[in-house]
């Protein structure tokens, strides 16, 4: 009982500080790049910053005028929602066989499925250019489709086995002694009490499509199959030089629904960013 | 409404074996209860009669009918889990429903065959509830009324009650027995719990690494247990088992001394049920080690030599511990095992 | 009561039972391969070609030869290497260090909100922050001559370091949220009784963070670390809107070059050779690293 430190206190603040001032750190330039989006283009590129800039609404009647945003949305999400549709379709019974089944070859096709999320898209950018202008899919959304759908699936698979893998196997053995078969344990007890795992895998993989960039620029490079991504890396505005202000609110128009997105599944967040290997 | 019959059943997992040749006939009827440790292959054996596991060799029997190659959805036996296994995604209705949807009963009957199984669990008011809002003894009733609705041939049922607290269990093992013998259904009963198996069994299996020690009614396997692990593993507190030596009709160990029949002789093990010992008398002499009062009878742990003697003590009954104290055995009630641990009868 | 039985039996034989998780599989698999295999056999056959155009010449190892002795390569694969390296340490550290003090704070649903938002930004619109913020505003560059730290403009594309300085900017500030939200999970997932043990125990804080939930952690960052490794290794956003691999090829990594190679000078043998070259580096890495990490990491 001889020395009783008040420990409390400084560790506070110190605390405090770290958190505050990385928070300063996050958030600083999203703040920064939001007036961006309300300046004029005059006040953007100067020899001296301008912090406090000229409200205007100059690259929002840009973009009404001169992007076609709508058509840029809805090849997003278009492409983007199909390939989670695919991914889901091919990804659940996957899924179930790894996490359920005993079967020859299981870790190594397991982790032959995870490694696919391992290889660097440059790598098969050549090829798949290739094949996509073999079979004239070039320029088409259907492209974008498969190939988000491609780069999710190992994800996808490996999220909802995670989840699946939480199921108690008792209830597949109640199930079955209920007299159903496999498909329809999977249909009616599996997929519903992982239910919030393909929530997440599909959010997820939305978001990564959404994020996609190296093949949505060499699979669309005319205007008709362009992304919100690659819109914004193409229109560097040529002569113009970039038009930051359109750029900058075109992102902030993608980051309000992923925004949302995550904090719906903000308590399965870290699970599927790491495919299930670590349980939030 | 089915007997069973299991031939010779090995159920080997690569090189462990969960089950080895076990044959066993259960009647149309009965209420059979394998009881035994964890891992000893009851589970194992209750999911090869229901179609879940393979037996490796030996045939499965369900009324008449040998069953090994057909699904477990086709066998026609219901199966209540520890972990009750309710579908968290469906009301209790839809679950205690989902059997007779699988089994394309008509959708007319379902109705009222659902109603009548809840209402013999008495969860009449809990249809609409999903089971992550029920207690757990309430979630036990609706795994009941799950298996019972659609009258299987065969009830087995998995350590149900392991999951309850106590006071809960003993009314859920009342419900269970009148459940049963109301429906006449051929029951298996897997529990590690001998209470449960006194209570429950019209006959207990009694097993260990994977192998029947002995079948018989509870009061068989009581009076009159087959070998140590047997006698060891009934009771409560089970039978003391005091290894020691025989000769010319007394057995001796350090701190007791007994008579047995004059024609045992060599290493022996002598086994007296706690409640046939009294404080006072001349076979153990020892040290009071701990007493644990319980309100209708008090536990009294003797140390003999090195070995701790229980005796089943009057509910007055206090002491100091390491005090003195002497045991008598009733000579009417000694058990005597060889050295293989199997019985010796007769004897005397 | 109605009984309930079926009409009737199925016996399923034991080679239909074993073949239904290869049949669950089969999609998933054929899609899988369709996007690995046949690419990577496309590449393997491509490689070994002189591609101009639609004209395919046979050059055998000849563009693996010209490769392994193209300084560009091995230039890329370093600067691969020490860009994604100092980038993947720093942002361990400073994801580890916010962690530490926001797992147990009463705000840290807030915080993480917070934190996160770098990650949801689209990896274009950051580069682009970053280039307006380093290169075209010259606002960081003002920030530092108002702190006093430099004189004079700095020109963040005219030296290697700066230009490696950029690019590995962008990424901390993007990515080590995804750290963040991994390591506090993690933290927060710990047993507090090992915790409440040690303060019993009469250990401080920062000890008990050392000693016990660190260690414990590890399996967690190992997985956490390893994941993010692979994703820089493929580094291709930034450089393709910020540096475009200047100044001097300094900021090119293994990604823009086969890019550059292929859609950039049309050399497709050429950039097929050096996807083969990166593919048998990944599935080195994969079947060493990854496999292990994900193995430790497993619950």
């Amino acid at each position: 009982m001889a020395r009783m430190r008040k420990s409390r206190g400084e560790s506070l603040l110190l605390r405090y500080l770290v958190l505050g001032s990385w928070a300063l750190v996050c958030l600083l330039p999203i703040l920064w790049f939001g007036t961006i989006a309300l300046r004029p283009r005059t006040e953007i590129v100067t020899p001296q910053p301008i912090y406090w800039p000229t409200w205007s609404l100059d690259a929002w009647h840009l973009l009404m005028s001169d992007w076609p945003i709508a058509l840029y949305l809805r090849n997003s999400v278009l492409a983007v929602g199909g390939s989670v549709i695919i991914d889901l379709i091919l990804a659940i019974p996957a899924a179930y066989a790894l996490a359920r089944y005993d079967f020859k070859g299981r870790e190594d096709i397991g982790f032959y499925i995870l490694s696919t999320r391992m290889m660097a898209p440059a790598i098969v950018a050549v090829p798949i250019f290739f094949l996509f202008k073999s079979v004239g899919l070039l320029d088409s959304i259907w492209a974008l489709m498969l190939i988000y759908a491609a780069i999710n699936l190992s994800l996808v698979t490996w999220i909802i086995r995670s989840y699946m893998l939480d199921i108690p196997k008792e209830l597949e053995d109640a199930a079955r002694t209920d007299g159903a078969g496999d498909l329809r344990i999977l249909w009616e007890i599996i997929i519903p009490a992982c239910l919030p795992g393909i929530i997440t895998a599909a959010v997820i993989a939305a978001i990564f499509a959404i994020n996609e960039f190296l093949f949505t620029l060499l699979i669309a490079s005319t205007s008709g199959a362009y992304t919100m991504s690659v819109a914004l890396a193409n229109f560097t505005g040529g002569s113009d030089g970039v038009i930051y202000n359109a750029i900058a609110l075109v992102s902030f128009i993608a980051f309000v629904p992923v925004l949302i997105l995550v904090i719906l599944i903000q308590k399965h967040l870290s699970r599927g960013l790491t495919m299930g290997a670590v349980k939030g | 409404m089915a007997s069973i019959r299991l031939e010779n059943i090995v159920k080997r997992y690569g090189a462990f074996t969960g089950v080895q040749n076990m044959s066993l006939d259960i009647a149309d009827e009965e209420f059979l209860v394998l009881l035994g440790p964890s891992g000893c292959g009851k589970t194992t054996t209750m999911r090869m009669i229901a179609g879940l596991e393979m037996p490796t060799e030996g045939n499965i029997i369900i009324g008449g009918e040998v069953v090994n190659d057909i699904d477990a959805r086709d066998r026609d036996v219901a199966m209540v889990f520890q972990g009750y296994a309710l579908y968290p995604n469906m009301t209790v209705y839809e679950n205690i429903r989902f059997p007779l949807r699988m089994r394309r009963v008509p959708a007319s009957d379902q109705d009222r065959m659902v109603r009548t199984a809840a209402d013999m669990v008495e969860l009449g008011a809990f249809l609409d509830r999903k089971p992550g809002a029920l207690s757990g003894g309430q979630r036990q009733r609706a795994a009941l009324a799950r298996a019972v609705v659609r009258q299987p041939q065969v009830f087995l049922m998995d350590e149900p009650l392991s999951n309850l607290d106590a006071k809960l269990r003993q009314s859920m093992r009342v419900q269970i027995k009148h459940m049963q013998r109301q429906l006449r259904i051929t029951t298996v009963y897997v529990t590690h719990d001998q209470i449960e198996a006194m209570t429950l069994a019209d006959r207990i299996v009694i097993m260990n690494k994977g192998a029947i020690q002995q079948v018989g009614t509870p009061d068989q396997i009581y009076t009159d247990p087959a070998n140590t692990f047997v006698a060891g593993f009934i009771g409560g507190p089970p039978m003391n088992l005091i290894e020691g030596t025989a000769t010319g009709g007394r057995f001796t160990a350090p701190g007791v001394n007994a008579p047995c029949p004059a024609n045992l002789s060599g290493r022996i093990t002598l086994g007296i049920r706690p409640e046939d010992c009294t404080v006072g008398g001349g076979q153990v002499q020892g040290l009071v080690y701990g007493v644990e009062p319980t309100g209708d009878v008090t536990y009294l742990s003797v140390l003999a030599g090195t070995k701790q003697v229980e005796v089943k003590a009057a509910r007055d009954f206090r002491s100091d511990i390491d005090v003195p104290i002497t045991i008598g055995f009733d000579p009417a009630r000694l058990y005597f095992f060889g050295a293989d641990g199997q019985r010796i009868r007769g004897g005397a | 009561m109605a009984k309930a039985t079926p009409d009737r039996l199925r016996r399923r034989s034991p080679r239909m039972r074993a073949a239904f998780p290869y049949l669950l599989l089969t999609p998933a698999l054929l899609y899988l391969l369709a996007i690995t295999l046949y690419p990577g056999l496309f590449a393997i056959y491509q490689s070994l070609f002189v591609v101009k155009f639609l004209n395919w010449t046979w050059t055998g190892f000849g563009n693996y030869a010209a490769i392994l002795k193209d300084r560009e390569f091995w230039a890329a694969l370093g600067n691969t290497a020490i860009i994604g390296g100092i980038s993947l340490a720093l942002q361990t550290a400073i994801a580890l260090t916010v962690a530490y003090f926001a797992y147990r704070d009463p705000f840290i649903r807030g915080w993480r909100i917070l934190y996160i938002m770098p990650m949801l930004f689209m990896p274009s619109a950051v580069a682009f922050i970053w280039k307006l913020a380093f290169n075209d505003g010259r606002v960081i560059s003002d920030l530092l001559m108002s702190l006093g730290l430099i004189e004079r403009n700095v020109d963040w594309l005219g030296n290697i370091w700066l230009a490696r300085l950029t690019l590995i900017t962008a990424d901390v500030w993007q990515w080590t949220p995804f750290l963040f939200i991994i390591f506090v999970a993690g933290l927060q997932g710990q047993d507090q009784e090992i915790e409440e043990a040690a303060r019993l125990d009469g250990a401080s804080w920062p000890a008990i963070f050392w000693n016990i939930s660190l260690p414990m952690l590890r399996p967690i960052i190992v997985v956490a670390v390893t994941l993010r490794g692979i994703d820089i290794t493929t580094m291709f956003t930034n450089v393709y809107v910020m540096t475009q691999g200047s100044p001097g090829g300094a900021t090119e990594t293994m990604s823009y070059f086969i890019y550059r190679q292929g859609f950039r000078m049309f050399n497709f043998g050429y950039a097929s050779a050096a996807s083969v070259l990166m593919l048998i580096m990944t599935i080195i890495i994969a079947q060493t690293v990854v496999r292990r990490a994900f193995h430790s990491g497993k619950a």
